[in-house]
């Protein structure tokens, strides 16, 4: 497979890997609804919000290479959006940082506070998904109430997608291989309309390879999963340091910076 | 047009949130009474079947170096039905924000309703509505692109209006909606035309897959084509014509200069004592609680000892935070030296 395995950490064992998926996940979401609502041009409150994500990186043993290069990836939309806003908002202000002391714009704060949001709430989605295995997940999010109809559906959505695309990566080798130019408008979309068509029905029948399969041995409509999920102490331990991690710095820290 | 977390504010959020989950809820639950396990493979094929469509790409004309590929979402719509195709775009979407961190988790809710509700319904409602009666080849044609231009042009007019409501772009709404009307009509286009191929393909190898959506043959022609390209031409120029009224507001900020007002000064370059002032008033009175070295005048840096104090808070925020990731690295990776040696 020529894919990068996106959640290959998430089969480490460390601290943070071993905590239960549900206390996890809902840290991460108010982790983020509190950096998102954090002022919108405060930018130094923003380097001490990244330090949790950022312990629970190293931690886990999640090389930060690997990080950076995920959230460059994913920054596009985000960074053209960020960068607009330089253009549209001209007011002048003179910022002091420290020993330095620059003359900018408004619009050019505004872009480095979206652009860092940006990047914290992306290290802690990171830090949840590749320290926790996606089965682990969807047990989690069983628990916490998500309809067991979609959770059946990401649960075979994740199975199947590498599979899926390593098939259209055969497709697209073999067109490579036997188009050496552009064949023009209508037969290139003719050839990728066939692709498109010839991987849909592999995949319906795949799918009923595998319906057949799961029938023979008894599946009912039921995901069942491996992992066992309890509440130890380590992940009281976690809760409690993470919610007075946030409630230090959203209480104390953030009015004494601004 | 992943939207992002940065995009939205809390209350925006929140209530798309709240209101995808609702909606999701309500058709798992219905959907859970009507399909037979059977179905329940199929579904989850198809979403990874998402994944892998979005990889064959091919070239667009008159546009060199560029390369169009599908979505799927109204394809789906039309050979599975609007309930199971918003479940299985839905899930796209979710495992898009979780694996491959495209789209914040807060913007979840967003994203759903943008690419998995707003387009299977309506795509598939449109499709219907043009299809309906007696079967040919131009309608449905017609059907599958109008379902794709309008479905994914309705996704992104929603974009927009989310982040303008959350306040948090300084871009004015009509620049924003515009240029994402415009990607979007010739995503839209690219997605339309690519859907009709594979209905003909599909009708041509399995038709017992598209027997719902397509009773009739669907032919390639020439003919139809170009009646096609005919409607949306006129579509396109009605769209654009209203859109164009709010055009010069829209773009207004951007130009340094204009040209219908010789004596205009931007507020950039700024000679004029009447600017200054403003842009005094502005330094002055806008709510900027981080940045404290106002500016008494453009140029002039303000050196009272309390702004440039608190210029040292932030920096020593900041600092104390990179000195206690280093800290928190450097103990990290010294315990893990030590692990092995000990085992």
């Amino acid at each position: 497979m020529h894919h990068a395995h996106i959640d290959k950490f998430a089969y480490q064992d460390s601290v943070i890997h071993r905590l239960d998926s549900r206390v996890k996940f809902i840290a991460v979401l108010v982790f983020t609804a509190m950096v998102i609502s954090l002022p919108r041009t405060s930018l130094s409150i923003l380097a001490c919000f990244a330090i949790g994500p950022f312990a629970v990186l190293v931690l886990g043993g999640i090389p930060l290479r690997f990080v950076f290069k995920q959230i460059l990836l994913v920054s596009p939309f985000v960074l053209v959006l960020a960068l607009s806003c330089p253009l549209y908002d001209r007011t002048p202000l003179t910022v002091a940082f420290g020993p330095f002391v620059w003359r900018g714009t408004l619009g050019w704060m505004r872009c480095f506070a979206i652009l860092g949001k940006f990047v914290v709430t992306m290290l802690a989605l990171i830090g949840l998904v590749s320290t926790t295995r996606f089965n682990d997940l969807l047990a989690g999010l069983q628990r916490l109430g998500v309809p067991k109809l979609l959770v059946i559906q990401l649960g075979f959505l994740y199975r199947y997608i590498f599979v899926l695309i390593d098939r259209a990566h055969h497709i697209l080798q073999a067109r490579a291989g036997r188009k050496l130019r552009n064949l023009g408008f209508k037969r290139e979309l003719r050839t990728a309309s066939a692709m498109v068509g010839s991987l849909f029905i592999r995949s319906i029948d795949t799918a009923e390879h595998i319906n057949i399969a799961m029938q023979g041995r008894g599946f009912d409509g039921r995901w069942r999963s491996i992992s066992k999920l309890q509440i130890r102490r380590a992940d009281l331990l976690f809760a409690l340091i993470a919610v007075s991690f946030m409630l230090v710095l959203y209480v104390f820290v953030k009015p004494v910076l601004q | 047009m992943h939207m992002a977390n940065e995009l939205l504010s809390v209350p925006v959020a929140s209530g798309t949130l709240a209101i995808a989950a609702a909606a999701i809820g309500f058709i798992c639950r219905k959907a859970r009474q009507v399909i037979a396990t059977e179905k329940l493979a199929l579904m989850g094929i198809l979403g990874a079947f998402v994944f892998a469509a979005q990889m064959v790409n091919f070239q667009i004309p008159a546009m060199p170096g560029t390369s169009g590929h599908m979505v799927g979402a109204v394809l789906l719509a039309i050979i599975l039905g609007p309930h199971l195709g918003t479940i299985v775009i839905s899930s796209v979407v979710i495992i898009q924000c979780l694996i491959f961190q495209d789209g914040g988790l807060l913007a979840l809710g967003c994203n759903i309703i943008n690419m998995g509700l707003v387009p299977c319904y309506l795509g598939y409602f449109l499709y219907k509505v043009v299809t309906a009666g007696q079967f040919s080849s131009l309608k449905s044609y017609i059907g599958a692109m109008l379902a794709c231009v309008l479905a994914i042009e309705a996704g992104a007019v929603l974009v927009p209006i989310q982040a303008v409501l959350s306040g948090v772009l300084v871009v004015p709404f009509s620049t924003f909606l515009i240029t994402m009307l415009g990607v979007h009509f010739m995503v839209g286009f690219v997605e339309g035309l690519i859907t009709v191929a594979v209905l003909a393909y599909l009708q041509q190898v399995r038709p017992d897959v598209v027997l719902d959506c397509l009773p009739g043959k669907v032919r390639l022609n020439r003919g139809a084509v170009l009646v096609t390209l005919g409607v949306f031409a006129v579509i396109a120029g009605a769209g654009l014509s209203l859109l164009a009224s709010d055009f010069p507001d829209g773009l207004e900020w951007s130009y340094a200069e204009r040209p219908d007002q010789p004596d205009f000064d931007s507020v950039v370059s700024n000679e004029d004592p009447r600017v200054a002032a403003v842009d005094d008033f502005q330094s002055k009175y806008s709510l900027l609680p981080d940045y404290s070295g106002r500016t008494s005048k453009l140029g002039q840096v303000a050196v009272e000892g309390v702004d440039l104090s608190a210029g040292w808070t932030s920096f020593a925020g900041v600092a104390g935070s990179a000195v206690t990731m280093g800290v928190i690295w450097l103990t990290v990776s010294i315990l893990r030296k030590r692990r092995p040696s000990k085992a």
